[in-house]
């Protein structure tokens, strides 16, 4: 018996007792962590963990309830509370039951052995290497550090005959810099994630982290409105994308008139060029899989076609009741895979890709003639229904005449995102993911976009 | 639990640890969803755990699992004090670890109707309600409540002889509603939430809670574009608690201290605010979603005042913080749950009450504008900056309340806003939720004040 193999005892201890239909996801991980304070590696830790989720019917009832694992008994107990929990609520007129697929297959390079396997030792060296690069200059310090490694694996079963199977592994870094002095100090923020270490370059993400410090200490307030191109990095654009694109295409919202995108299939909701997918066999995605965590096969899914709405990703749940083809369930998130068993399956997009498109960062900023360069939002926090946002930007800089020039702070960026999407003035060639909210499901992969319409607007 | 603190704290006096120690948690919740008057989800769990982690010469090792034998603690315990040895062998910068008295407890929760006894048909009904309550008219597009409950039991033991245990129980209702005209889409919220039992929200007419988020969400299709720039800004408790929580108190956080990461840093007895202006963090508010009777050190719960009259006072603290900056222990060591580590957190925090009715601030403002709610709001240790997102807002004519504008954010250098207080309202409000610091490491917390009224750079809309 191992531990995932429980999700199979679940379903039919479930059948056992009562349930007419059930469905169970098992998950094992282990997490290594670093955390850096002041330049030193102050914790470090390895944890393991072991979980299971069961969602059990009895006719058009269905409830769901999770433990942490440990051996069969947490099993019955889970469905001794799944079984009472079922018979108090009420119906659910719309419950479609269970997927009936058997998924084969995985996705390439979502698991990296290696990285799995490095000791936390190793772990530590790693982050002093970037703490070590990111001191571009005496005064700067690493206040803060997380280096996060996760590997993980999970089994989803349910009574239609469904089973699925897929291990990944996780790279998490978020790093602060400090520069400055006692009474003037500058921060700089950098995150990066992976599903191997060997995508991550310490020393350049070092370097940028002490040199986001530098500017945020030497840049000077703005006073004014910029009403040009505003060119954006990816990480915090893809946040603020996962906000309300994610949400928009999400086939949950469409059926609860959530979504602003409900009825506009078929229409204009970027600009022309821009192609937004939904993409879960993404080689080495954070969210890639070839099963999602209900137990339906994924398939990448065109969502945004030259601008026009073309489609919305849907859970079985939804595929049902609106006609879509499932494969967008998921409890899993990217930052960290803590805790996820505990949640039910949820409709999400997996990796939402802009597709690239040709310029480099350094093209785009060269083709400004009036604007600015976002690098980092205090919080890229986007109101998902309107789109509308006011951000305060910690790393920006001036474009005059195709050049960054000053860096400056103490500025609003305003604009509407879904406005953006229909005034985007060009689109980088580099991908590079971006997460939501911790336990957000499902990520961005992005390229730097340049947007007309938003304005940075000092607070001087 | 004993057999498993005796083996892992066994191990930590044989591997010469400084100090080692082991908390077990069993997190029990339930939740229950309504989308569209509809069951959309109902979610029970059960998640047991351990933590043990080994301190040595300024560094710490953890290590946690959910199996709960003997030996797995061990190895959980020797991994611990492994990293500790292998970490502290490079010669951190030595801290040190208040020095405590053991302590033995057990405690109950204060808990009216606990919530295992009231059943999931009455529990689900109480959010349908919510739900169904929304609906009061074709503008409203979405509805959607929650009801959420909370049972987690905790026990500390270390090797100075600390063996506490207890358990905090917290429930929740709460709802948001979509409305929708034409293009035109925006939201509303509330809820009501708290450490204690059933009758939290039992005491909530779910009715007119539904309605009200639903009329806000319908008032927000039509509201103007706020006025922008630096103006006078009544904000509402909400708004004055990110204030408080959000700059002052990750700040005040004493690991941002000692790392000299905070812009609070030596600032203790210089002034800060108006004198209007008092702060706390407190851990005993009775009720109240932050409130613990031990933190995830077994130190009890405190109340610390951080701002006293517009003058620094003080910093929250774990074992860590308090004994490297040799300040009081204050009940501030917690962690989201036995995978997480335990870092100064805030339980409570709060700006204290004025003397000035609600009605008197808003009479006395000629030209200003009143927050509603809260969206988000950001930390700023470094930078001592305010970033908070209100929900809607109103504007102020003339000492009258006027018509709503959309959701702003609002900005400013918290001290500048602090000193800028002149008004400050008897009128008093926490409201719980859960703080992540940097990104993740999720607490129940709460924060709040009084209606404030100060000068703030509002923007967007």
């Amino acid at each position: 018996m191992t531990l995932l193999s429980l999700a199979d005892d679940a379903v039919k201890n479930a059948l056992a007792a009562g349930a007419q239909a059930a469905e169970a996801f098992a998950m094992t991980y282990r997490t290594k962590s670093v955390y850096i304070e002041q330049d030193v590696p102050k914790v470090a830790e390895e944890r393991t963990e072991a979980g299971i989720g069961l969602k059990v019917a009895v006719g058009k009832r269905v409830a769901f309830t999770s433990a942490s694992l440990e051996g069969p008994r947490d099993v019955r107990t889970a469905t001794a509370t799944a079984m009472k929990s079922v018979k108090m609520v009420p119906e659910d007129p719309d419950f479609p039951g269970f997927t009936s697929f058997r998924v084969m297959g995985k996705v390439e390079k979502t698991h990296d052995a290696k990285t799995a396997e490095t000791p936390v030792e190793e772990l530590v060296e790693m982050a002093l290497e970037l703490t070590a690069a990111g001191k571009v200059r005496k005064d700067v310090t690493v206040p803060k550090g997380i280096f996060r490694v996760q590997d993980y694996e999970l089994r989803v079963a349910n009574s239609e005959g469904a089973e699925g199977s897929h291990r990944g592994t996780l790279v998490f870094l978020y790093f602060t810099a400090k520069s400055g002095t006692k009474t003037r100090a500058g921060e700089g923020i950098i995150k990066s994630l992976g599903v191997s270490l060997s995508q991550q370059d310490f020393q350049a993400i070092g370097k940028r982290l002490g040199a986001r410090s530098v500017e945020n200490l030497e840049a000077s307030a703005l006073r004014e409105k910029i009403a040009g191109t505003v060119v954006m990095d990816p990480l915090d654009l893809g946040e603020m994308l996962i906000q309300t694109v994610g949400s928009a295409v999400n086939a949950e919202d469409v059926r609860r008139k959530r979504s602003p995108w409900q009825d506009k299939r078929g229409q204009k909701v970027a600009s022309e060029g821009i192609n937004i997918a939904d993409m879960p066999r993404l080689p080495a995605g954070l969210s890639s899989c070839a099963v999602d965590d209900e137990g339906n096969p994924t398939a990448d899914r065109p969502l945004v076609a030259d601008g026009i709405l073309r489609d919305f990703v849907h859970d079985h749940y939804n595929a049902a009741l609106l006609g879509g083809k499932g494969g967008n369930a998921f409890r899993r998130a990217v930052a960290t895979i803590e805790g996820a068993y505990a949640r039910p399956a949820q409709c999400s997009i997996s990796n939402l890709v802009v597709e690239p498109g040709t310029q480099s960062l350094d093209e785009i900023i060269g083709s400004v003639q009036k604007g600015v360069y976002i690098e980092k939002l205090a919080a890229p926090e986007v109101n998902q229904f309107s789109g509308a946002f006011a951000l305060e930007v910690r790393n920006a800089a001036i474009i005059e005449k195709g050049e960054l020039k000053d860096h400056v702070k103490y500025a609003l960026l305003v604009g509407n995102m879904f406005d953006g999407l229909k005034n985007v003035a060009a689109t980088g060639r580099e991908l590079r993911p971006s997460h939501g909210f911790l336990t957000a499901t499902g990520c961005c992969y992005l390229p730097p976009l340049a947007f007309d319409g938003f304005e940075l607007v000092g607070q001087k | 639990m004993r057999e498993l603190a005796k083996s892992a704290l066994k191990v930590f006096e044989k591997t010469g640890v400084d100090f080692g120690d082991i908390r077990t948690e069993e997190r029990k919740s339930t939740t229950i969803r309504i989308a569209n008057e509809q069951l959309q989800a109902l979610s029970s769990v059960v998640r047991k755990g351990f933590s043990v982690r080994a301190f040595r010469r300024g560094a710490w090792g953890y290590s946690s699992g959910t199996s709960f034998t003997l030996d797995s603690v061990r190895r959980a315990a020797e991994a611990a004090a492994r990293i500790a040895h292998a970490n502290s062998a490079r010669g951190l910068p030595r801290s040190s670890l208040k020095s405590i008295k053991p302590m033995k407890r057990r405690l109950k929760p204060v808990v009216q109707i606990d919530p295992a006894n009231i059943g999931l048909d009455e529990k689900t009904e109480l959010a349908m309600t919510v739900s169904r309550a929304q609906r009061i008219g074709p503008k409203v597009a979405s509805t959607f409540a929650i009801y959420g409950e909370w049972d987690h039991a905790f026990e500390v033991a270390n090797t100075v002889g600390t063996d506490v245990s207890w358990r905090e129980v917290r429930t929740r209702i709460g709802g948001q509603a979509v409305a929708a005209e034409g293009d035109k889409r925006d939201f509303a919220y509330d809820f009501t939430d708290g450490t204690g039992g059933y009758e939290i929200v039992k005491a909530v007419d779910p009715n007119e809670m539904g309605k009200t988020i639903a009329e806000e969400a319908i008032e927000l299709l039509t509201a103007k574009k706020p006025p922008g720039g630096m103006m006078t800004v009544i904000t509402d408790p909400d708004i004055s608690g990110l204030l408080a929580h959000e700059v002052m108190g990750h700040a005040s956080e004493g690991d941002e201290i000692t790392k000299r990461r905070s812009f609070l840093t030596d600032i203790v007895g210089k002034k800060v605010g108006s004198p209007l202006v008092t702060m706390y963090d407190d851990g005993t508010y009775p009720g109240a979603h932050g409130t613990i009777q031990f933190d995830g050190e077994g130190t009890p719960g405190h109340k610390t005042r951080i701002i006293d009259r517009g003058v620094y006072a003080g910093y929250m603290h774990s074992l860590e913080t308090s004994g490297t900056l040799k300040m009081p222990l204050t009940g501030n060591g917690r962690a989201e749950n036995y995978s997480r580590r335990v870092w100064v957190r805030m339980t409570n925090t709060y700006f204290a009450p004025g003397d000035d009715k609600f009605d008197e601030i808003v009479e006395e403002t000629k030209d200003g504008l009143l927050t509603h709610k809260s969206i988000s709001g950001m930390e700023d240790p470094v930078g001592g900056g305010f970033q908070a997102v209100a929900l809607m807002g109103h504007l102020v004519k003339n000492g009258e309340i006027g018509p709503a504008v959309r959701g702003m954010t609002l900005t400013g250098k918290a001290l500048e806003i602090l000193k800028s207080v002149d008004m400050a309202s008897r009128e008093f409000k926490l409201s719980g939720g859960f703080c992540g610091k940097g990104e993740e490491d999720y607490v129940p917390v709460s924060s709040g004040g009084p209606y404030m009224r100060s000068k703030i750079i509002v923007g967007g809309g």
